[in-house]
């Protein structure tokens, strides 16, 4: 199949318009297999990856607007491969768990459609493909907080929308003054990303692009300090909007800095390497602590996803292969663990309508399933070897070592106040005598629940002792990635900096 | 065939842990503890079979299972290294497990969560395992975590239990107890991440054979700082100062846990590190002699609080303290063999004084105050003979193994020209043997101090006491083994032996160290072997109580870190992240909105206001363009 990432793409759509016909009571059944069948095909797309190819692949390519060099042109890389295959797996989990039943058909459809945008971003080699999945992405997930969302859902929502809206006009900005400048300097159109990785800008140029992009990733991931809408979104949106937004949305602004900042823009990266890296330190410390202070559990575990954000930031601007790919496993990584957290939360949420960790205590001794689930997901938030939280923090860390000891130990601390935050919100909700009636009588688990997030545990345990199958394209993908950048430098900083695996050097 | 055996060795806790997790929230099933004491006897075994083997051919068995982590140039495979070191380790360890995993067929009883609790406890002994067989930093360090884990859930095992205040229990709760040793832990964990960083960075590989023979090539400033960032992390583990807090409120854990976990193995992993990457050690001596003096100084320390401490576990477990400051010693000064020696040593007579002090909480209803038992001896001859036993080797009374590897340490601190290290390890032998039968005469000795009208004490269950007999048996032998136990792993290790001159003093040196060990047992004998008699005057005094309290160094990590931190938390949320950043954001919003909202008047619908702006616009413009002009 040779457009498969096209049907991965417009297949949940497709699916979702065809949504509006299904019978109200059937639509969540709907839902799981559409998503079913779409994760099936992701899987599939992986089956026919050739993880020895470190370029792109499936790649199709239907002119749009030849005379502005737009086109329908996608493709798929070691990178991007595994965070479809995660939005695939995250929808589904997430319809699985769901416990929400009103207006459920609306929401079904909605959670179609943002599964289109989600893969549609990570799969665009065109900018404009890029920026209009980036963009469509923000109405279903506005309308999710927005409709399904808690007391202050409509000031959750528009800030959410506003804020990262704002950030990608920046970007959009950047963009068509990127290709401004490729038309200049080659006399056509074009908003192809293979296009624009082939240019050679000079380094002043670089600079302002790479704000340009900045903005608009940034807001996204969040970055200190446009972090804020994150607690008030996550605070606000159903837990199945938390699940999506902390396990896909925010990838999307990191991805963006591998897809586009890095190859684009190698000199000016290099350049920016201590001020992210500075902001990243922030991120993890700041916000970890921030996280500790919280009393609502569903906030402890938003501010955490920024405090993790920043590891992967590092990672990013480690520029060596231990720490992008690192970088880019982590983001697998938190999608996994932070929307199995959330999903837990949800379960409590469902049960006692709070989220309040003053409201529990004691929860191991009526819950035992769900303290176990729970306890596993912690260990591989805190970064637990043999987890696969382990994977992509070790090499994130041990790759920001070559660029600075200093930071990393800095941003090292992260073992030890991720571990403080995160023990804290155990004992407080899960130890301790169960002191408050109404949780003497909670129910552990259900079936729904259980099968929705063991397999969650089961990735979680598997990728942490063989992540053989998912970082070495990841890493083939990576070290390509560096190999390119580092003859397109035109700095000898950059050229110093970037890292180049010896065990590339041959192929090259 | 080794091959298999090293893979039974390994897996055979593996498999115990899954299988009592399988039963983990059903009731009680006594087979449960039976087959993972089973389990544990079969690693056991294969241990001591692969001891046989590297002992006799001198060979050693690597075998890579898989690879684990590869990106860029790294690659970290699942290997295992069973050496003259690893296999003493795994010896020893699947030894005191087993009968650890025995005794806690009988100790756990009548808990409602023993399926659980063996679940926990074989998982433990996994972890150890990988920690000492892994042929490589990175898969050390997944052991080193993974006894973290079951360390953190074996302390917090009743995690139902309340906070209660620091006065009423210096270790406040369980959970309490169990986060803090995990916290702790992780601090000093960084540091050995750190240190391989630094390795991998400087070396390219993690493996030790390939580290080891790359040190030559390695500048001094990277070995020392290799060396210290990976001393960080033993510190940690092995719970020396100032990150030892955590180890004595480990004891709010079930007894079993304390002997194993934090007495008899996961403590000494971090001497165990030193030993392993002795390659590193010996080519930075004032890092090694930095571990050295901080080892002294623990010895002491720890012993001066085990001087006044009236809790029973917790006193062994600040000997536990002391005797790893011992190792560190020994290690620090390079006489590795004799640090490892020690280690093993140690593990058997700390675990059966433990275990022993299992048998006595079991018969007196969790009670652990030693100022109110007394006179025990009747009721539980086994369990006296037992922690007599223990507390003479620990005291380094002749032929008890004690007295070989602890005099050895000190012999060595002497050999060094290391004056003042001997003299406190020597003082500091005299504070254990005191700390030690105080214990022993107040809980066994005198009249019962207790309520003799509602506790009846009683012996433990027979399976549970003969269980105990091999650490016993080992307490009392183990010494004599020292000889071979050199020329084995100095095939490995580098050899130490005493110089011609401490070898002529060796029996002045020897009485001396007896002399404050028979010393301390003789004070501890006219005190309170006929009894206890309190002395306000003492318990009241200043050094009395600043023993008393651990030096106020809890509360003072309290009132300085935890408080504190606490509160920058709270800060950073409601006044920074609140009140700043967030307010920023949308204080922006706001002003577009307000500018919005008040141009807004402007559209009036009257044409003469229109034509009014239309003229004030056109003014600016000309304005903007005659300046653009001007600049040029």
């Amino acid at each position: 199949m040779d457009n498969i990432l096209s049907v991965l793409v417009f297949f949940p759509a497709i699916a979702g318009l065809l949504g509006f016909v299904v019978d109200k009571e059937s639509a969540r059944t709907y839902g799981i297999t559409v998503a079913a069948i779409e994760l099936f095909l992701s899987l599939w797309l992986w089956f026919s990856f050739d993880s020895a190819n470190a370029g792109m692949q499936f790649v199709e390519m239907i002119p749009l607007i030849p005379d502005f060099g737009v086109s329908y042109y996608i493709g798929v890389d070691g990178i991007s491969l595994f965070i479809i295959i995660m939005a695939a797996l995250m929808t589904l989990i997430g319809m699985m768990s769901m416990s929400i039943t009103k207006n459920i058909k609306n929401m079904i459809i909605t959670l179609l459609f943002l599964e289109m945008t989600m893969i549609g971003v990570f799969v665009a080699l065109d900018a404009i493909i890029f920026y209009l999945f980036w963009e469509l992405s923000l109405v279903p997930m506005l309308y999710i907080i927005g409709a399904w969302g808690g007391p202050l859902r409509v000031y959750a929502s528009i800030k959410f929308f506003l804020y990262t809206f704002a950030g990608s006009l920046i970007m959009l900005v950047g963009m068509l003054f990127m290709a401004y400048v490729y038309h200049n300097l080659t006399g056509v159109w074009s908003f192809a990303i293979t296009d624009w990785y082939a240019l050679v800008l000079p380094v002043d140029y670089q600079l302002w692009l790479f704000a340009a992009f900045f903005f608009g990733f940034a807001i996204k991931v969040p970055m200190f300090p446009f972090h804020t809408w994150l607690p008030y979104a996550h605070g606000q949106a159903p837990t199945i909007g938390s699940v999506i937004l902390a396990a896909v949305l925010l990838k999307m602004g990191t991805y963006g800095f591998v897809r586009f900042s890095l190859p684009m823009f190698p000199d000016a990266s290099v350049m920016m390497i201590t001020p992210i890296a500075v902001i990243s330190i922030i991120m993890i410390i700041y916000t970890a602590m921030v996280a500790y202070a919280q009393k609502d559990i569903k906030q402890v575990i938003a501010y955490s996803s920024v405090s993790h954000m920043g590891i992967i930031m590092l990672g990013i601007f480690a520029m060596n292969a231990e720490g992008i790919s690192g970088s880019v496993f982590q983001m697998l990584s938190h999608g996994i663990v932070s929307g199995a957290l959330f999903m837990l939360v949800g379960v409590i949420y469902d049960r006692r309508h709070t989220k309040l960790m003053s409201e529990f205590g004691g929860l191991a001794s009526v819950m035992p399933k769900y303290a176990v689930i729970f306890g596993i997901m912690l260990m591989a938030a805190v970064g637990l070897p043999l987890t696969i939280g382990f994977v992509g923090e070790f090499l994130v860390l041990l790759g920001f070592y070559q660029v600075s000891p200093i930071m990393t130990i800095l941003a090292g601390t992260s073992i030890i106040i991720g571990a403080i935050y995160m023990l804290a919100v155990y004992k407080k909700s899960f130890f301790g005598p169960v002191t408050n009636e109404a949780n003497k009588t909670l129910k552990d688990l259900d079936a729904k629940e259980t099968w929705s997030l063991v397999p969650l545990v089961l990735i979680v345990i598997w990728l942490g002792i063989y992540p053989k199958p998912v970082l070495e394209p990841i890493d083939n993908s990576v070290k390509a990635m560096l190999v390119f950048m580092d003859e397109k430098a035109i700095t000898k900083e950059a050229k110093d900096m970037i890292k180049v695996a010896k065990s590339s050097q041959g192929g090259v | 065939m080794m091959e298999n055996l090293v893979y039974i060795a390994l897996f055979a806790p593996f498999a115990s842990s899954l299988f009592a997790a399988l039963f983990g929230m059903s009731p009680r099933q006594t087979f449960v503890g039976i087959i993972a004491s089973l389990l544990l006897f079969t690693s056991f075994v294969a241990s001591a079979l692969l001891a046989y083997y590297v002992y006799t051919t001198g060979n050693s068995i690597h075998v890579t299972m898989m690879e684990w982590i590869s990106a860029g140039d790294l690659t970290i495979p699942f290997g295992f290294l069973v050496d003259q070191v690893s296999v003493t380790m795994m010896t020893v360890v699947t030894l005191v497990s087993t009968v650890v995993h025995i005794y806690s067929i009988g100790y756990m009883d009548h808990d409602k969560s023993f399926n659980r609790f063996f679940s926990y406890l074989s998982a433990f002994v996994f972890s150890m395992m990988i920690l000492v067989m892994s042929d490589n930093f990175a898969g050390l360090f997944i052991g080193w975590e993974g006894v973290g884990v079951c360390s953190w859930l074996l302390i917090g095992f009743w995690y139902h239990k309340a906070d209660v205040t620091r006065d009423e229990n210096p270790s406040i709760s369980p959970s309490w107890a169990a986060n803090e040793a995990f916290i702790v832990n992780r601090i000093a964990d960084l540091g050995m991440l750190v240190g391989l960083f630094i390795i991998y960075w400087n070396v390219g590989s993690l493996q030790y054979d390939v580290v080891f023979s790359a040190l030559p090539n390695l500048s001094g400033s990277v070995l020392n700082a290799a060396a210290l960032a990976l001393f960080i992390g033993a510190m940690g583990k092995s719970a020396q100062f100032p990150l030892h807090t955590w180890l004595t409120d480990a004891m709010e854990g079930p007894t079993p846990v304390s002997a194993l976990i934090h007495a008899a193995t996961m403590v000494t992993a971090g001497v165990f590190l030193v030993i392993r990457a002795n390659p590193i050690f010996s080519m930075t001596p004032e890092v090694s002699f930095f571990i050295a003096a901080l080892g002294t100084f623990v010895a002491f320390f720890a012993a001066s609080m085990a001087l006044v401490n009236r809790d029973l576990k917790r006193i062994i477990a600040f000997s536990t303290l002391s005797q790893l400051g011992y190792m560190f010693a020994a290690a620090g000064l390079g006489a590795y063999w004799i640090a490892l020696f020690h280690l093993a040593a140690h593990a058997f007579f700390k675990a059966l004084l433990f275990l022993g002090a299992g048998n006595v909480m079991h018969a007196m209803h969790d009670e652990l105050d030693i100022f109110k038992m007394g006179g025990l001896k009747k009721a539980m001859n086994w369990t006296y003979a037992y922690m007599g036993v223990a507390s003479l080797a620990l005291a380094g009374i002749p032929v008890f193994a004690g007295f070989f590897s602890k005099d050895a340490i000190i012999e060595t601190a002497f050999n060094e020209g290391t004056y003042v290290l001997w003299a406190i390890l020597v003082l500091t032998a005299g504070m254990t043997a005191f700390y030690s039968f105080r214990q022993v005469f107040l809980t066994f000795h005198g009249k019962a101090r207790y309520d003799e009208s509602t506790l009846h004490p009683h012996e433990m269950y027979k399976f549970v006491l003969i269980a105990m007999s091999p650490l016993a048996l080992l307490a009392v032998i183990a010494g004599f083994f020292m000889g071979g136990f050199q020329t084995f792993v100095t095939k490995l290790l580098p050899d130490y032996v005493m110089s011609e001159h401490t070898h002529h003093l060796i029996w002045v040196l020897t009485a001396v160290v007896l002399v404050f060990a028979v010393g301390g047992i003789w004070l501890a004998y006219k005190k309170y072997a006929n009894g206890l008699k309190r002395d306000e005057e003492l318990e009241n005094s200043f050094i009395y109580k600043l023993l008393a309290n651990q030096y106020y160094i809890p509360q003072f990590y309290e009132e300085f870190i935890t408080k504190p931190y606490a509160m920058l938390s709270e800060k950073m949320w409601t006044s920074v992240d609140m009140k700043i950043v967030d307010a920023t954001v949308d204080g922006i919003a706001k002003l577009i909105y307000k500018s919005g909202d008040g141009s807004r008047k402007m559209q009036t619908g009257n044409l003469s206001n229109y034509l009014n702006w239309m003229a004030v616009g056109a003014v600016l413009l000309l304005v903007v363009a005659a300046i653009s002009a001007m600049l040029g």
